[in-house]
């Protein structure tokens, strides 16, 4: 009875493929553009969770371990303004600026860790990573001012510290001493400031280590053109 | 997939099957290529694997030149621990399984040298070289072939791709006056 | 869901091998029921006798094409991550017309030889041969090619970018131009159908 349904009933196989292309077409026209990265969604009861539960940092003396041990199974992005990168950073660390963290070439499927001279660069940078569902984000605790205190300039314990104490800290010196830093002694007002950054060039490990055994290889080429 | 042929039983061996109507055929493509991009993020390839390929034997035949040749080493930095463990490298063995595939359903894998009534087999192992090799060469220079850069390239827009496929067509109708007489 | 799944982490790299495998299987699949393991099928596109190539290619690219366009658009797929080749204007240029002229004289791409093969193709072997020779001499001649072949570098450039228009228009566009081109592909093969007639015998359809 209705003549469009006439119509189409005499459409064959191909020209009724050639309609639905078309109609498609023509809502992606009403549709316009698609938005692909610049709008995000966050799941914030997700992400207070992890703010909470403190699950997003990583000390600075753990990352030291990982840089003594060789592990290679993660990225350390250096947030600061390139002559500061220039004048000292950690071993291993590259330097992406924020506007350009999305396109750095930055994967999901690696463990990201990020810091600034603080943290706050670094808090905005892994807020904008998580928002764009990169799932394995951490902070340097206390940025670089941290890395500073804790790994290149450790303080000594008191004299009648715990023995446990001062097996630590004889470690602590040994990788401040790896960093090119050193240890300082306590003072009766708390800890001496801290020396300024060791000097031009990031010292070079004393001691690579093999990587532990199930580390993966060192990031390689990733292919995805022909 | 039925043609009348279909029916006939006995000693006789069947005719294959006629094509599949390129519609569906190009529907069946692009879903696949869909899906490659919806798991992966990344569309088709087949020259790359060549690449792959040529670059683990250029590797093996003279280190020292693929060592200091950027080209290989980007073929030889690749892969999953090995450079032939590479995506697109298993995406052409899928790609030769499926075929095989398709062709033993259609009846059509047949030892055989295709070529027209006018050209020997030599003349046309001659002309499929020259071919082949100016595929190698165009598909290096452009970073991908018909797969690669006209197909995935193509679905997602790139403009270079785009550009590409165009020119593909302009020299394969530019040279086609000049060979018309390879296939009559 | 986080698609794509690999950028999301949901299968590792030894896994991503298996995909490719299977992709590949339906890549393989596909092409020979078109009939592209046939050099004879696929150069008749470039005669005006059989406009398959050109009919399952721009096929195939408006299906992709609209299933990424409307899986962005429903928040399924982040576009963001799905891979675009960078353009490099010029050698895409020059590399494309001699891909062309290569595909005309020997009869296949890439791809296709890969499916002719498998199918028992001698000349496809022989053709295969022949990528590897040029894929040596592209090569050994890097040294000298790669600043031409990194010329005209013009990063993740995109149509909408090109044009000026949104997203959703270009693919109106692709799909007008699809379709513009499927009707001109059958007046084309009617026109020159009776040029060749010894050409049609080979038609299995």
């Amino acid at each position: 009875m209705s003549r469009p349904g006439d119509w189409l009933a005499r459409r064959n196989g191909n020209q009724r493929l050639a309609l639905v292309a078309l109609l498609l077409g023509a809502g992606a026209l009403a549709i316009g553009d698609v938005d692909s990265g610049g709008r995000v969604t966050l799941d914030t009861r997700e992400l207070a969770a992890i703010v909470e539960g403190e699950l997003d940092h990583v000390t600075p003396e753990e990352l030291a371990d990982w840089i003594v041990a060789g592990r290679a199974d993660y990225r350390l992005i250096d947030l600061r303004a390139a002559d500061e990168f220039d004048r000292y950073r950690i071993p291993g660390a590259e330097r992406v600026a924020i506007p350009d963290l999305l396109d750095a070439g930055l994967s999901r499927d690696e463990r990201i860790v990020l810091y600034s001279e603080e943290g706050i660069h670094a808090a905005q940078a892994w807020m904008l990573l998580k928002a764009h569902r990169f799932p394995a984000v951490y902070i340097l605790l206390g940025g670089l001012a941290g890395w500073q205190e804790h790994v290149l300039y450790p303080v000594e314990p008191v004299a009648d510290a715990p023995i446990a104490e001062r097996a630590a800290f004889a470690r602590a010196a040994e990788i401040a001493r790896h960093f090119g830093g050193g240890p300082r002694a306590a003072t009766t007002a708390g800890a001496a400031l801290a020396p300024a950054l060791p000097t031009p060039e990031p010292p070079r490990i004393a001691a690579p280590v093999a990587p532990p055994a199930g580390a993966r290889p060192a990031a390689k080429r990733k292919r995805e053109g022909c | 997939m039925s043609s009348p042929t279909d029916t006939a039983h006995g000693g006789t061996p069947r005719a294959p099957a006629p094509y599949m109507n390129p519609y569906l055929a190009g529907i069946g493509l692009g879903l696949v290529l869909l899906a490659s991009y919806l798991a992966m993020g990344r569309g088709l390839g087949a020259s790359g694997a060549f690449s792959s390929a040529c670059a683990v034997v250029v590797g093996a035949v003279a280190p020292a030149h693929a060592a200091g040749n950027s080209f290989w080493q980007d073929y030889l930095q690749a892969g999953v621990g090995h450079p032939l463990k590479e995506w697109l490298v298993f995406e052409v063995l899928g790609v030769l399984a499926g075929g095989f595939l398709s062709g033993v359903i259609a009846r059509r894998v047949r030892s055989v040298v295709e070529k027209g009534p006018r050209i020997s087999t030599g003349g046309r192992f001659a002309l499929a070289l020259v071919g082949g090799a100016l595929m190698g060469i165009g598909a290096k220079l452009a970073r991908g072939c018909t797969s690669g850069q006209a197909l995935s390239g193509g679905a997602v827009l790139s403009a270079g791709s785009w550009a590409f496929m165009l020119m593909v067509f302009a020299g394969a109708y530019g040279a086609a006056w000049f060979l018309r007489r390879q296939w009559r | 869901m986080n698609l794509p799944l690999f950028k999301f982490g949901a299968f590792g790299d030894e896994a991503s091998l298996l995909v490719a495998f299977l992709i590949g299987i339906g890549f393989g699949f596909f092409l020979e029921q078109a009939g592209f393991g046939s050099a004879r099928k696929l150069t008749g596109q470039f005669y005006f006798q059989d406009m398959a190539v050109f009919r399952v290619m721009f096929t195939a690219i408006v299906t992709a094409l609209l299933g990424l366009f409307y899986l962005g658009w429903a928040g399924v797929v982040d576009l963001s991550m799905v891979y675009v080749s960078n353009t490099y204007l010029v050698p895409q240029i020059v590399g494309g017309l001699l891909l062309g002229v290569g595909f005309t004289i020997g009869g296949y791409c890439p791809g296709t030889s890969v499916v002719a093969l498998a199918t028992g193709k001698l000349d496809a072997l022989v053709f295969v041969a022949g990528i590897f020779l040029g894929i040596l001499a592209i090569g050994m001649a890097w040294p000298g090619l790669e600043g031409f072949a990194s010329s005209t570098d013009l990063g993740r450039l995109t149509l909408p970018e090109v044009l000026h228009l949104p997203f959703g228009a270009v693919v109106f566009l692709v799909v007008l131009m699809a379709l513009g081109g499927f009707w001109g592909a059958g007046a084309l093969e009617r026109r020159f159908a009776d040029r060749d007639p010894a050409d049609r015998g080979e038609e299995p359809s």
